[in-house]
């Protein structure tokens, strides 16, 4: 099980960093989105508690810890969703606007051979 | 006066002026004449009244904190010597300073000129007055920066730049280095103070730093007093006004060299590396320049050759390790001053009154200017060293040295006289030619205009300073021999030697090397009169190499042509590349501590395969590749592919118990494909090609290292999270959560309350990123106009909702059903999955909805939302929820709980958390909103163009 | 509690509420907005230097957000670098307010709160005390710098900030993964906490915090623009509209205050000392080749920036309190005199090709401007007597600073920089190398900026006197005036940032501040 989640972040990763390195702004911006997936779960399965229940504490009652999940990483990560979708949303602007300025969609403006 | 203010005003005084120069109008010649003059006789003044002090070889002293953390004083520092070089500077200021009064045209702005002298003579001050190598430095620099400035004056003409720049290089240059080299110094010898490192001669000398500490210091001296190979900046800079020349190359800047190497010779020298590298740049120097000044055609020229020479002497005078050696190099110190002031001037003169500087235009010019004539040839007599001229007893004592010196190698010893008689010579010759050529011969042809005298005042600084030349030449031992004693002794205290300042020694053999010289001078002009007649452009007997134009191209290839090949070599300002090193350093980042430390996988063994939840894992994985492998051609798919890992990413936090996540991943899902359908149509449609076979291999080797990269990033992540899965959990902080959520933060939902009391601060934070992304969105595409051709295809704005493929009309249906859904999410969020942020993305995905629905148009007519005073609003009330905290003297965001029961909802708890969750609310679909509308609203724009 | 208790929030909370504000003000009305600004920024240097005197003792003060002990709530910790830290921040903002109320402000929609929120964001880096929030607010200042790259908009612009946005979103990413590693092996967020119980890691995890602080510091490292994570930085601060550039001078200097206090508190400067001094020395050559090989005056500031960033990454990987005392005064220094240089220069550029005005290039870019955003109408401008003369001062006392040499204070910080490395007995190599490229780097900066202000302000042909206003040149002054008081009296801010130095040596301080004495 935990080498399979690993895998999964790993495959979402290395996804992610391929398109990053790709000279097209929008394959730079899918790759970013699964690069903060990848890296969502991550901070996710720091918190890893096998079979852990959600945190939902029940009124008054005494909490032994170890039967639910790490709270504090969900929270993290419910920061880091919505940090990283506001900075995607930022950069598809800039990239539209980019591509209104420059008329061309490479990542530099320019057209390599141009 | 008491001592201290004294210092102080010494050294204060032509700041003070320079900055009250700087503000007179810009035709005040008079008022900025009197000004610079009155501050260059007080100084001369205050220098002294304390002559009784100096006679008595005391050292007036004050120290000031400055930067007592690190043990270093301002202090100013009077001592004999540091007094002689005061009345030096600010007697030869005064003077030029008159004579710049009229020498300066009614149209130069002077006060430039006056501020800068004034700040200049400071400067000069501050080093010889410094109390401590560092804040010697300090004014060094000082002087470099203010001789830049006055000697690109005339900034119009491109020689004074040229001239100016280089002077700032190659003087800050080595200003540099003899930082170092006073660094080195102090280090060795414990402190910066003078007075300690000039007791520490020995422990210098002796210390394994000390030719290192030497080099610096000398590489700082000599480019300053110009001695070879740094010599060719100072011709150059004769393209100054007159006066600055006059002042720089006489008493001022190129003083400052051989000041400083008396100044440390009880430290420095007595090595025989001192002799090699001080004795050896001044010895070649010393020639070269009385060489090359027999053949200049230019007045100044010759005179700054001619400086160049007798810069070396004293350079000389002072390596060849002897008391008496730098007897002879103070005292010739201050004949040169003398002399080559006056000299400048008078050149300056001639310029001024013929219009031109060059010695082939003039001649004959005795009939014109019978007193400067006059003063020219005393004062060029005493250049070369004619009997009753202060000059000759300096030379004198030079001839003795030379005779008598004992160096590492005899070769040279025996040299020297021969060298030394040489050079008297050549100083002869360009002396005769200085004077015949110019005042003898036929009446001038073709000047300009006719020259007549200049004004009374304009001369009477030549007057003064050929009187000194002739009073010390005849009586030196009434006049200069105070001095010249005070100076001495203070710098060489027990080791000052006895030496006679009297004009007759009897017929010695110094006496008849300088009857040589005169007569070989004399043939030596006579000799090459006719080539001189010529007037060529080129020095005999010297390959024509040109020192400048060498500086020049240096300049230019290494500070230009190679810094440009080598930031293109070692930067980039392409975004792939620098991409790539990014990638890589965070690869290396993460494998070298566990290549360093070993990394084994945790103790743990792995929990049940869950089927179900391990094939999503595994099309997630299909997706993320599928989503890479079509990003270049099929957007839409890729959006679709991506979308997909999406999904499964959060169906991971549905079963790995975080029903939260799993929430706000959905609908930032949502809204994050709807932005990126939205945007995806203003990019180039892109038509799939097949790689030609030649382009396919080109690109080979790159897609090789990229997939290489990112699959070693994808594995080193995957291992990383594998190896901490497999430990146990730290303990770790969360626990205090858990048991204080109910208790004190008034919810179930502990995620929630996290999120908005325990790390409400972070939640504050996050929500203010949002509302700057989102303005700076609205002010990227408020007047943005897209590109005509991406309008084109595709038509219409309403098909990205035909690929939503959403009925128009369940869309409408679901804004108000979508409303109270939002409310539900918000009010419930404190104790189960929801909360502000989920609710507002509901919201605004609502209203964007309504957008695709209806289009644009039907939609803002419609609905009017003012997001920014949304997000306005959202985040004040956030903060004001916080800052409540305050009326009850709690800590920001300190969170209070009221519990009340509703109607509908039933028993709830009103935590003031829920305010907070509130103020996110508004301000999420304020941002979101707005984001997704200005985008939205691209598709009404009409292309600019 | 007092109110003094709750000053070290107020550098946080101050610019969100002005922000926040002028978010619900109409757009139009920018005198208002002007007023407000120029008020919260007062406000805010008042709290700063309160905070500075509060600071300036053995004990920090903290504060702890929500009223949640350490190590489990955010605190705040407001010890001597954070306090100077904020007041620097507060200086260069008022600076960039001032500047820009000539008409850079009117350039683009909410460019004051752009601004305020930049600021909180600085100041809510430097004075928490939380590994996580740090990522917070390093990404509030990021994008609020994002804004304010873009400000003015234009094609130069749109382009240098798609790649400053892209390599930073990376950045961030890398942030986080370092982030979460750490809390997965240690447990905990708190940095305090995190100095206590990194040092009791099993050897067996110890590779795991070990790789998370790498990749964190690799985040760092391109904010501070270290070779060869920096290529970003000249291209993007030269296309930022002036204001932006200036307050970009500190940007930078956040990635380093990261680093500096993070390294030392969690790892005590040991490991990873090679990592930043050759990458320091590295960032220090690459800068000062690219000083040499600008044309443009904008990219020469932005490498000047690099120079100042690799020489105090090299200074502090000695990990001596006397060497990073100096690389402190250096920074401050540094970072007044770069942002003044960044002012300066859109006002030079303005007198050398005249008409060639940014905001045209606005125009251009978003078609029509409408009345609001029109190009100030340059006869308004009060022209000063002697401007040209002015500038090329102010050009001089940048070119010296810049170079370190004096009178400004770049030469006593590169004095006490080099004394403190030359001290120990031998010197080491390293210490050689330092001094070596600092002399050449001064060197370099004297050439390049001789030859820039020789270009501009003798060879001009045809000398066309630009027009600035006065309330343009004052905050250059201004910041100008202030590195001339730190050379003539550098005693009291030198002995300050000394014991401030001496703090982040010994952490332990800072622990017991945050969690008490154990």
């Amino acid at each position: 099980m935990e080498l399979i989640v690993a895998l999964l972040i790993g495959t979402l990763a290395g996804s992610g960093v391929w398109l990053l390195l790709r000279p097209r702004t929008f394959q730079v911006i899918v790759g970013l989105s699964l690069l903060s997936y990848a890296v969502n779960l991550f901070i996710f399965v720091m918190g890893w508690v096998r079979g852990g229940r959600p945190p939902f504490v029940e009124p008054g009652a005494v909490v032994d810890f170890a039967r639910f999940a790490d709270p504090l990483p969900q929270a993290l990560v419910l920061t880091a969703i919505v940090i990283s979708f506001a900075t995607t949303a930022l950069l598809l602007v800039v990239l539209v606007v980019a591509r209104g300025l420059t008329g061309t969609d490479h990542v530099d403006g320019q057209e390599p051979d141009a | 006066m008491s001592n201290e203010a004294l210092l102080i005003a010494m050294l204060g005084l032509p700041f003070a002026g320079s900055v009250a120069a700087a503000l007179f109008p810009a035709n005040a010649r008079n008022r900025e004449a009197w000004l610079a003059g009155a501050v260059a006789l007080a100084v001369q003044g205050l220098a002294w009244w304390v002559y009784p002090e100096m006679a008595h070889a005391q050292v007036l002293r004050l120290d000031l904190a400055w930067l007592p953390a690190l043990g270093l004083n301002f202090t100013i520092r009077l001592d004999g010597f540091a007094w002689m070089f005061a009345i030096l500077v600010s007697g030869i200021g005064f003077l030029v300073v008159l004579y710049a009064r009229y020498y300066m045209s009614p149209a130069d702005p002077v006060p430039r000129f006056f501020a800068f002298f004034l700040a200049f003579m400071g400067s000069m001050l501050g080093v010889v007055l410094s109390g401590n190598l560092i804040q010697l430095v300090f004014f060094w620099e000082l002087t470099s920066l203010f001789s830049f400035l006055l000697i690109g004056y005339w900034h119009h003409n491109a020689a004074a730049r040229d001239g100016a720049r280089m002077a700032l290089i190659v003087t800050s240059a080595g200003g540099l280095c003899l930082f170092a080299g006073a660094l080195l110094l102090g280090r060795i010898a414990g402190s910066y103070d003078l007075d300690v490192v000039l007791r520490s001669g020995d422990a210098v000398r002796s210390h394994a730093l000390y030719l290192p500490a030497l080099l610096l210091v000398l590489a700082g001296t000599l480019t300053k007093s110009a001695q070879f190979p740094f010599h060719f900046w100072l011709p150059q800079a004769m393209a100054a006004p007159t006066p600055v020349s006059a002042y720089l190359h006489s008493a001022a800047m190129v003083k400052l060299g051989v000041f400083l190497m008396a100044r440390l010779w009880p430290v420095l020298a007595g090595t025989d590396a001192w002799m090699w590298t001080v004795g050896m740049a001044g010895l070649v120097t010393l020639v070269l320049g009385a060489y090359l000044a027999i053949f200049q055609h230019d007045l100044k020229g010759l005179l700054a050759y001619s400086t160049v020479s007798h810069l070396g002497l004293i350079t000389v005078l002072l390596g060849l390790n002897t008391p008496l050696g730098v007897v002879a190099a103070v005292f010739h110190t201050l004949n040169h001053a003398t002399f080559k002031a006056s000299l400048f001037m008078a050149a300056g003169i001639i310029d001024h009154e013929t219009g031109t500087r060059d010695i082939r235009r003039l001649s004959g010019l005795y009939r014109y200017l019978p007193v400067t004539a006059t003063l020219a040839m005393v004062a060029a007599a005493a250049m070369a060293g004619v009997p009753l001229l202060n000059g000759f007893l300096s030379k004198e004592m030079f001839f003795a040295e030379a005779l008598e010196a004992e160096g590492p190698v005899r070769a040279i010893d025996r040299a020297l006289p021969f060298i030394a008689t040489a050079w008297g010579m050549f100083s002869v010759a360009y002396s005769v030619r200085f004077i015949h050529g110019v005042f003898f011969g036929p009446p001038p042809a073709g000047l300009p205009r006719i020259p007549q005298e200049p004004p009374r005042w304009m001369r009477f600084p030549i007057e003064f300073l050929v009187l000194a030349c002739l009073a010390v030449g005849a009586f030196p031992a009434l006049t200069i021999g105070p001095f010249l004693d005070i100076g001495v002794r203070s710098l060489l205290g027990a080791q000052a030697p006895a030496y006679s300042l009297a004009v007759w020694h009897g017929f010695t053999t110094p006496f008849v090397m300088s009857l040589l010289a005169l007569a070989g001078g004399a043939a030596l002009y006579a000799l090459l009169f006719r080539y001189l007649a010529r007037g060529e452009e080129r020095t005999p007997l010297l390959p024509k190499i040109d020192a400048r134009l060498i500086f020049d191209r240096i300049l230019v290839v290494v500070s230009w042509r190679w810094a440009r090949s080598v930031e293109t070599l070692f930067g980039t300002r392409r975004l792939q590349p620098q991409l790539r090193w990014l990638v890589l350093a965070a690869l290396v980042a993460g494998v070298v501590p566990v290549w360093r430390r070993g990394l084994d996988p945790g103790p743990l063994p792995w929990s049940s395969i869950d089927p179900g939840l391990a094939a999503a894992w595994a099309i997630g994985a299909v997706c993320a590749l599928g989503a890479a492998w079509q990003a270049k051609f099929h957007r839409f798919a890729a959006l679709m592919l991506a979308g997909g890992a999406g999904l499964v990413v959060c169906l991971t936090f549905m079963r790995m118990a975080a029903p939260d996540l799993a929430l706000t991943q959905l609908l930032v899902e949502i809204v994050t494909t709807v932005l990126l359908l939205l945007g995806l149509r203003w990019l180039p449609k892109r038509i799939p090609f097949a790689w030609t076979s030649a382009g396919a291999r080109a690109a080979l080797p790159r897609r090789l290292r990229d997939l290489a990269l990112a699959g070693s990033c994808g594995l080193g992540v995957a291992a990383l999270a594998y190896a901490v899965m497999t430990r146990p959990l730290p303990e770790t902080i969360s626990s205090y959560f858990m048991e204080n959520a109910w208790s004190r933060g008034g919810g179930t939902n502990v995620v929630n309350v996290i999120i908005v009391d325990f790390r409400g601060f972070d939640t504050l934070g996050e929500i203010s990123v949002l509302a700057v992304v989102s303005i700076a969105v609205y002010a990227l595409l408020r007047r943005f106009r897209p590109a005509r051709e991406s309008l084109e295809t595709p038509p219409r704005p309403q098909d990205a909702d035909d690929d939503l493929l959403v009925p128009a009309v369940i869309m409408r249906l679901m804004f108000p059903m979508a409303g109270m859904l939002a409310g539900y999410l918000l009010l419930r969020g404190h104790n189960l999955p929801g909360g502000g942020f989920a609710a507002g993305l509901v919201l605004a995905l609502a209203v964007i909805l309504q957008y695709m629905a209806g289009g644009t148009r039907w939609a803002e007519e419609r609905l009017a939302i003012r997001p920014s005073r949304w997000m306005g609003a959202g985040l004040l009330l956030a903060g004001a929820t916080g800052a409540g905290a305050w009326a009850f003297a709690h800590p920001f965001l300190t969170s209070h709980t009221a519990h009340l029961h509703l109607p509908v909802l039933g028993e709830l708890h009103l935590p003031s958390a829920l305010l907070f969750d509130l103020g996110i609310f508004s301000l999420v679909v304020g941002a979101t909103g707005l984001i997704l509308i200005v985008l939205a609203h691209q598709s009404v724009r009409h292309p600019w163009n | 509690m007092s109110w003094s208790e709750h000053l070290p929030i107020v550098p946080v909370v101050l610019p969100l509420a002005a922000g926040a504000l002028m978010l619900v003000l109409d757009e139009r009305r920018s005198t208002l907005k002007a007023a407000i600004s120029i008020a919260t920024l007062l406000l805010l240097l008042v709290a700063a230097l309160a905070l500075l005197r509060l600071a300036d003792n053995p004990v920090a003060p903290v504060y702890a957000l929500g009223d949640w002990p350490a190590p489990f709530g955010i605190v705040l910790v407001a010890d001597r670098l954070a306090a100077a830290m904020v007041l620097l921040a507060a200086v260069l903002g008022l600076a960039a307010m001032v500047f820009s109320l000539a008409r850079w402000h009117r350039a683009g929609p909410r460019f004051h709160s752009l601004l305020q929120f930049l600021l909180m964001g600085l100041n809510g880096a430097f004075l928490t005390g939380d590994l996580f929030n740090l990522f917070v607010f390093f990404e509030l200042l990021l994008a609020a710098s994002y804004g304010l790259a873009l400000h003015g908009s234009g094609t130069g612009r749109v382009r240098s900030s798609l790649h400053y946005i892209v390599i930073n979103l990376g950045a961030s990413l890398l942030f986080l993964i370092g982030v979460s590693l750490i809390y997965g092996v240690a447990g905990t967020l708190n940095l305090a906490h995190l100095a206590q119980r990194i040092p009791q890691i099993a050897a067996a995890d110890r590779a795991l915090v070990e790789a998370g602080a790498a990749v964190l510091f690799i985040a760092f490292l391109v904010k501070a623009g270290m070779w060869p994570l920096g290529f970003w930085l000249p291209s993007t601060y030269a296309a930022a509209s002036a204001p932006a550039g200036a307050l970009f001078a500190i940007l930078s200097k956040v990635g380093f205050y990261a680093v500096l206090r993070i390294w030392l508190l969690l790892f005590g400067g040991g490991v990873g000392s090679e990592l930043l001094f050759y990458g320091g020395m590295a960032t220090l050559a690459f800068g000062m080749i690219g000083m040499l090989a600008s044309q443009e005056l904008g990219r020469l500031a932005g490498y000047s920036l690099l120079v100042s960033s690799g020489t105090l990454l090299a200074a502090i990987s000695r990990s001596d309190g006397a060497v990073t005392a100096a690389a402190l005064f250096y920074l401050v220094a540094s970072t007044l005199g770069i942002a003044a240089l960044f002012l300066l220069i859109e006002l030079v550029q303005r007198s050398r090709e005249p008409g060639a005005d940014v905001l045209a290039v606005t125009a251009e870019a978003f078609g029509l401007a409408d009345a609001e955003e029109e190009q100030p109408e340059e006869q308004s401008g009060t022209e000063i007597p002697a401007v040209m003369a002015l500038l090329g001062l102010s050009f001089v006392c940048c070119a010296l600073l810049v170079a370190g040499l004096p009178p400004l204070p770049g030469f006593l910080a590169k004095f006490g920089l080099l004394a403190a490395v030359l001290a120990p007995e031998p010197i080491p190599a390293r210490a050689w190398a330092l001094l070596a490229l600092l002399t050449l780097a001064g060197l370099a900066a004297v050439i390049a900026m001789g030859r820039a202000g020789v270009r501009i302000f003798w060879a001009a042909e045809e000398r066309s006197v630009p027009r600035v206003r006065l309330i343009e040149i004052t905050p250059i002054a201004g910041l100008l005036a202030l590195c001339f008081a730190l050379a003539v009296a550098p005693g009291p801010a030198m002995r300050y940032l000394h014991d401030a130095a001496l703090a982040l040596h010994a952490p332990h301080g800072y622990i017991e501040s945050v969690l008490g004495r154990p």
